[in-house]
C-alpha cells in the first residue's frame, strides 16, 4: 500500500472511520494475498511433492497396453504351397468411459460392423476400460477413418488366418480361433511354434484425438512356419477321388490316407465329411473330425495282410501251404463262421485265403498262430497302441490282451472282427510290409521353418523318418508283397485297385460289418468298405488306405473302396513322374504343378535299399516352382558363371560337361532347361 | 485516454492475462472443436470475438464517468433483478446442464448472474457510501446491505448456479466489512447463514455429490471424481517446468470443461508449476493495482466501486484454482480473462474498464 496522497479527500469521513478503512483494506488485502499464497501451495503439492505419482497415473491411462498376437506363422506343403496363411485386418475397440454418447455411437458403428446395436451400446456399459467390438472385420477405408474419428473408438490390425485351399486338408490342418490360437488339427499341435509370442501394443491418443497403437519396441515375434509332408496336389486328388466314392455310393463318411510307405510321411489324409476352415462355426462339430486318425473301426479282412505276415515269419505257413475251408461253414467251439457270400471253398493256399479273403481260411492260420502268437504280432504291426502321429486326438483302437479273448476271438480277429483299429494304424502297418518289414512312425509334419531366420526360410528343425521297430523280415515282406500282388489280379477281390498300365498293385479288400452296439452282434446292412495296399508293388511310393462308412447299393470293399485308391495310385504315380518301365513317353506330360518326384525324400530315408530294381522310370519336368523336393531343371542356367562354379554343379548333378573356352559361361547347349542329351554331353563355352 | 492518463499496469496486467486466456482457450478447445464441429478455431475465433467485444466495452467503461452508477444503483439493480427473473421463465432462461443460467439475446446468449455481480458491486458501493455515517448501526447499516444482495443471491441460487452465489456472498460479506459494517453484525449473519446454506445444500442431490466428491474424489475416479481426479493427473503431469504449449493430453479426453471451468489445470499440465505461478502473481498483480486504485480514489463510492470489483475479479479467480485443485468444493465457475465464455470475459472486461475510469477521475483531481 502506498502512502496516499495528502489532496484526495474522503468526504464525510471522520478519522476514525478512516482508519478503520485503510486497516480493513489493508486486512481483506492480506487475505486474499494469502489465498494466492496458499494456492501456489496446493499447486505445490500437486505438481512437486505428488507430481511423479500423479504423472505415472495419468501416463497408465494415455498410454494402455493391449496384448496382441503376433502374426501367426504359416501352414505349407511339402512343396511350401501356402495352406494356411496370417492376414491382417481390422478389429475394432471401445475404451468405454470415453464414449460420449454410448446411443449415437452404438448407431453409427452397427450397420458398418453389422453387430448388434443392443449388444454394442450393452458392452459401452462395462466397467471395462477396454472392451472389443468387433474382432477381424474387413473395412474400407473409410469405413476406417469414420470408426478412429468417434471419441473412444480406435481399430487395431489384427491376424486373420485364411486356408486358400478352403476345405482342403481341413480335418488335418485344423483352424484357429479368434485369439490366433489353434482348436484343430496341426494348428492345434504344432500352436506353440505356429503361435509366436504376442507383441505387447501401447495406445497412445495423437494431437487429433486418434489412437495410435505403436508397437513393441521388442519387435514381433513372428510364428514359425510348419512344413507339411502333405502333397497339395496328392491331396487333392485324394479328396476328389474319395469325394466322388462318398457321392457315388451314398456313404456316411470316408476316409484315404496316403503315406510314403520308407519314411512314414503322410502325403495326404483326406476325409468326408469335411469344413470350410475359414468359417468353422458354420459346421458341425463332427464335420471338423479328423477321421483318419480319431475314428476306429472293425477293419475286416484287412487284417488278414497281417496275419499271413505273422504265420509266414513264424514259419508256421508258407503262402503256398494249403488250409481246408470246410466248404463254406466252420463250427467251432461253438460258433459258426461262412465265407462271404456263401462261396465254398475246399482246400486254398494261404495266398489264395488272401486272394479270395477266405474268412474260414483265415481263421484256420488264426487257429495255428495261436492266440498269443496273433497277439504278438498284431501289436508289433502297431494295432492297439497310439502311432504318435503329430496330431490331437489320435486314437488308439482296441485289440484286447489274449487273456481277455473268448474261445473263438482267435479266429474272428484273424479275419479282423472283435478288434478295432484306425485307418491310420492300418496305413502304417501296410507300409511295414511294403518297405520291407520296418514300422515307421507316421508324421504329418516336415520340418518347423523360421520365416526371419538365417538364411532366409531355413527349416529351424527338422523331424526325420522314425523307425519304431521291425516287424517282419524282408523275406517275408516280399512273400506278403507277392501275395497281395495276386489280389489285384483278375478274379481277386481287389481287381478293381489294378491300375492296368505295368505297375502291380499290392493290397486287400475289407468289407467289414459294422458291430451292432444297441443289440449286440453285428448289424445286417452297415458296412465298412475298405482297400489297404501299395503302389507300385516292388518298389512302392504310395502306401493308401480308403475306408468308405456304410456305403449304400454297393458295400463290397473291392467294388467300393479299391476304386478310390486306384484312382489315387494313378493320379498320384503320374504327378511323380512315375510310370511303369517302357512306358516312357517321348515328351512329359503337361503338369502344371510340376512333376516332382519323392525320390528326394528317400534321402532321408534309412530305407533306402528298398530295391530300386529299376522296374520304374522317374521323368524329370523342368517346369513348377521351386521347392523343397524339386529336382533341379534338367540343364542348369549356366551362363555368366565361372568354369570352376560350372565344373562343381556338373559333379554335383552327375551332368557331363564339355568346357570350351575360359572365362565367364556365355553359351551352351542345350539351353538351360532343357533336357540332358542321352549321350550326356553339355557344351559350356566360355569367354 | 487522450485528455488522461489511464493505469498502464492495469492494462497490461489485463491484456496479459487476456492473452494468456486466448493461447490456453486455443491449446485446450482445438482437438475438442476439431472433432466436435470440423473446425479447430471453433471455440478460439469465437473467444476471440469476446475478447475484441470486452476490449471495446473495457475502452467505454472507462470513459462513462462512475459516478453516473450512484444515480443509476437502484436501475441497475431492478434490471439485474428482472433478468434474473426472466432467466428462471421456462422457454425463455436457456437450460443447459441441469440449470438455466442462461438467456438469448439476438445472436449471443449470456449468463444474467454476470450482470448481477455488477449490479450488487454497484448496489453496494452505493449503499455503503450513502449510509456512512450510520453504517454501525444494525437497521441501517447491515440489514440493507444483506436483504438486497440476499434477494439477488436467492435467485442466482434457484438457476441453480451455486458457484455465483457463493462468491456474491462472500463478496458482499466482504465489502460490507471494509465499508464499516460492525463485524459482529456480520459474523452473527453468518452465524445464522450457515444452517441455512446447510439446509439449502442438503436439499439439492448434486449438491451433496459434490461434497463427497470434493472430501474424496479418489472414491469414485471414474464416476463422479472422474473430472476432479482428471485435474489432479493433470497437475501432477505438468511437474514444475510443463509439458510445453499445447503439449497437454488430460485435455484432449480425460478433463471434462479443459477450455472452461477446468483451463487452470491445463495450464498446471502445460506451463507446470512455474506457469501457475506466474498466473496467480499476474492475479495478485491484478487485486494490487485495483486496490491502489480504489485507495486513491476521489470519494469513497469509487473507492468502494474499484475495490469491489477487484475483490469480485480476484474472489472469481482464486476460487476458481482451488476448486480445480480441490482445495474448495467443485462449483461452476470461470477463471476471469482465461476461461472460454462470454459473459464472464465481456463483464470482467467492463469491471476493469470502469476501475480505470475510477482511477483516471483520481488523477485528474
Amino acid at each position: 500500500m502506498k502512502k496516499r496522497r495528502n489532496g484526495s479527500d474522503r468526504a464525510g469521513l471522520t478519522k476514525e472511520p478512516r482508519d478503520r478503512l485503510k486497516s480493513r483494506i489493508r486486512f481483506v488485502f492480506a487475505v486474499f494475498i494469502f489465498s494466492f499464497g496458499m494456492i501456489f501451495l496446493r499447486a505445490f503439492q500437486l505438481q512437486v511433492v505428488r507430481g511423479e505419482a500423479l504423472e505415472a497415473k495419468a501416463k497408465l491411462q494415455h498410454e494402455r497396453t493391449v496384448k496382441v498376437p503376433s502374426k501367426r506363422g504359416g501352414i505349407f506343403d511339402r512343396n511350401l504351397e501356402e495352406l494356411a496363411v496370417t492376414l491382417e485386418v481390422d478389429s475394432v475397440f471401445a475404451h468405454p468411459s470415453m464414449v460420449e454418447d454410448p446411443y449415437r455411437v452404438s448407431h453409427a458403428l452397427a450397420p458398418m460392423l453389422s453387430v448388434n446395436r443392443r449388444e454394442v451400446e450393452r458392452r459401452f456399459a462395462g466397467e471395462s476400460k477396454f472392451v472389443w467390438i468387433k474382432r477381424q472385420v474387413d473395412l474400407s477405408g473409410e469405413q476406417r477413418d469414420a470408426i478412429k474419428g468417434i471419441e473412444g473408438i480406435g481399430t487395431v490390425k489384427e491376424n486373420r488366418r485364411f486356408y486358400p485351399g478352403h476345405p482342403l486338408a481341413a480335418n488335418l490342418i485344423g483352424f484357429t480361433g479368434v485369439d490366433s490360437n489353434g482348436l484343430e488339427g496341426v494348428e492345434l499341435h504344432y500352436d506353440r511354434y505356429l503361435k509366436g509370442e504376442p507383441i505387447t501394443v501401447k495406445a497412445e491418443r495423437d494431437a487429433t484425438g486418434r489412437l495410435l497403437l505403436f508397437e513393441d519396441i521388442r519387435g514381433p515375434v513372428r510364428g514359425m512356419d510348419v512344413v507339411l509332408t502333405i502333397d497339395k496336389a496328392i491331396q487333392y486328388m485324394t479328396e476328389k477321388a474319395l469325394k466322388k466314392a462318398v457321392d457315388k455310393y451314398g456313404a456316411k463318411a470316408g476316409v484315404a490316407v496316403v503315406m510314403d510307405p520308407h519314411t512314414g510321411e503322410i502325403l495326404a489324409m483326406a476325409n468326408f465329411p469335411t469344413f470350410d476352415p475359414n468359417d468353422p462355426r458354420g459346421h458341425r462339430e463332427d464335420e471338423w473330425r479328423n477321421r483318419a486318425v480319431t475314428d476306429m473301426f472293425e477293419p475286416g479282412s484287412t487284417l488278414k495282410v497281417f496275419l499271413l505276415a505273422a504265420a509266414i515269419e513264424e514259419g508256421i505257413a508258407s503262402p503256398n501251404d494249403t488250409f481246408y475251408c470246410e466248404n463254406g461253414v466252420y463250427r467251432v467251439k461253438g460258433a459258426t463262421f461262412h465265407d462271404h457270400d456263401g462261396k465254398k471253398y475246399g482246400w486254398l493256399s494261404a495266398g489264395d485265403i488272401i486272394k479270395y479273403s477266405s474268412n474260414i481260411g483265415a481263421a484256420k492260420i488264426g487257429e495255428r498262430l495261436g492266440k498269443r502268437g496273433l497277439y504278438r504280432y498284431l501289436k508289433s504291426f502297431g494295432f492297439g497302441d497310439l502311432t504318435g502321429v503329430d496330431l490331437p486326438g489320435e486314437a488308439q483302437g482296441m485289440l484286447a490282451h489274449p487273456r481277455k479273448w473268448s474261445g473263438v476271438s482267435v479266429d474272428t480277429i484273424a479275419f479282423g472282427q472283435g478288434m478295432s483299429a484306425t485307418s491310420l494304424q492300418l496305413v502304417s502297418a501296410i507300409s511295414a510290409i511294403a518297405n520291407g518289414g520296418f514300422l515307421m512312425q507316421p508324421h504329418v509334419v516336415k520340418g518347423i521353418r523360421n520365416p526371419s531366420g538365417q538364411p532366409a526360410g531355413s527349416m529351424a528343425e527338422e523331424f526325420y523318418p522314425a523307425i519304431e521297430r521291425r516287424v517282419v523280415s524282408e523275406d517275408t515282406a516280399r512273400s506278403v508283397t507277392k501275395v497281395l500282388t495276386e489280389v489285384t489280379k483278375p478274379g481277386g477281390t481287389g481287381e478293381k485297385a489294378a491300375l492296368g498300365n505295368g505297375f502291380e498293385v499290392a493290397g486287400k479288400t475289407g468289407t467289414a460289418q459294422k458291430p451292432d452296439h444297441q443289440n449286440g452282434g453285428y448289424t445286417a446292412d452297415k458296412y465298412v468298405s475298405s482297400f489297404l495296399g501299395f503302389v507300385p508293388a516292388q518298389n512302392p511310393k504310395f502306401a493308401i488306405m480308403v475306408a468308405l462308412d456304410e456305403p449304400r447299393k454297393e458295400y463290397y470293399g473291392g467294388s467300393v473302396a479299391a476304386p478310390v485308391f486306384r484312382e489315387i495310385a494313378a493320379e498320384g504315380l503320374a504327378y511323380l513322374g512315375v510310370f511303369p518301365r517302357g512306358a516312357l513317353p517321348e515328351n512329359p506330360p503337361d503338369v502344371k504343378t510340376g512333376i516332382r518326384t519323392i525320390e528326394a525324400n528317400r534321402r532321408h530315408s534309412v530305407l533306402d535299399g528298398g530295391g530300386d530294381d529299376g522296374e520304374t522310370n522317374e521323368v524329370v519336368s523342368t517346369a513348377g516352382t521351386p521347392s523343397l523336393t524339386a529336382i533341379q531343371p534338367a540343364v542348369p542356367d549356366f551362363t555368366g558363371k565361372t568354369v570352376r562354379t560350372v565344373m562343381r554343379i556338373a559333379k554335383e548333378r552327375a551332368l557331363d560337361v564339355d568346357v570350351e573356352g575360359s572365362g565367364r559361361a556365355v553359351e551352351q547347349t542345350p539351353l538351360p532347361g532343357g533336357a540332358v542329351p542321352k549321350d550326356g554331353g553339355i557344351r559350356v563355352v566360355f569367354e | 485516454m487522450n485528455s488522461s492518463r489511464m493505469d498502464r499496469f492495469l492494462i497490461i496486467i489485463t491484456l496479459v492475462l487476456l492473452a494468456s486466456g486466448a493461447a490456453m482457450v486455443y491449446s485446450t478447445s482445438s482437438v475438442m472443436a476439431m472433432k466436435k464441429f470440423g473446425d479447430e478455431y471453433f471455440f478460439i475465433r469465437k473467444h476471440l470475438v469476446f475478447s475484441a467485444a470486452g476490449l471495446a466495452l473495457l475502452m467505454i467503461s472507462s470513459r462513462i464517468p462512475y459516478r453516473l452508477y450512484k444515480n443509476l444503483a437502484y436501475p441497475i439493480l431492478v434490471l439485474a433483478i428482472v433478468l434474473l427473473i426472466l432467466v428462471l421463465v421456462p422457454g425463455i432462461g436457456r437450460h443447459a446442464g441441469g440449470a438455466r443460467r442462461w438467456l438469448r439475446l439476438g445472436p449471443v446468449t449470456f449468463q444474467p448472474s454476470e450482470f448481477a455481480k455488477l449490479a450488487v458491486v454497484i448496489f453496494l458501493a452505493y449503499s455503503l457510501d450513502v449510509k456512512k455515517d450510520r453504517i454501525r448501526s444494525f437497521s441501517v447499516g447491515f440489514l440493507p446491505n444483506m436483504v438486497i444482495p440476499g434477494f439477488i443471491i436467492a435467485l442466482i441460487l434457484a438457476e441453480p448456479d451455486l458457484g455465483t452465489a457463493a462468491t456474491l456472498s462472500i463478496l458482499t460479506g466482504v465489502m460490507s466489512f471494509i465499508g464499516g459494517v460492525r463485524l459482529k453484525h456480520l459474523l452473527s449473519a453468518a452465524a445464522v447463514l450457515a444452517p441455512v446454506f446447510y439446509v439449502v445444500v442438503t436439499s439439492f442431490d448434486y449438491m451433496m455429490k459434490r461434497l463427497a466428491v470434493f472430501a474424496d474424489p479418489w472414491k469414485d475416479p471414474s464416476g463422479s471424481g472422474w473430472q476432479m481426479v482428471q485435474s489432479f493427473l493433470a497437475f501432477g503431469s505438468g511437474g514444475v517446468w510443463g509439458a510445453g504449449l499445447g503439449e497437454g493430453k488430460q485435455k484432449l479426453f480425460y478433463l471434462p470443461e479443459a477450455h472452461t471451468d477446468f483451463i487452470f489445470s491445463v495450464i498446471g499440465e502445460e506451463l507446470g508449476l512455474v506457469g501457475v505461478a506466474l498466473i496467480i502473481l499476474l492475479y495478485c498483480a491484478l487485486l494490487f493495482g485495483g486496490v491502489r486504485v480504489a485507495r486513491r480514489a476521489k470519494d469513497l463510492f469509487g473507492t468502494y466501486l474499484a475495490l469491489g470489483l477487484t475483490l469480485m475479479l480476484s474472489l472469481q479467480a482464486a476460487v476458481n484454482m482451488a476448486v480445480v485443485m480441490g482445495a474448495l468444493p467443485p462449483k461452476g465457475l470461470p477463471l476471469p480473462f482465461i476461461s472460454y465464455g462470454g459473459s464472464s470475459l465481456v463483464m470482467s472486461m467492463i469491471a476493469v474498464g470502469i476501475i480505470l475510469n475510477v482511477y483516471m477521475k483520481g488523477n485528474k483531481a
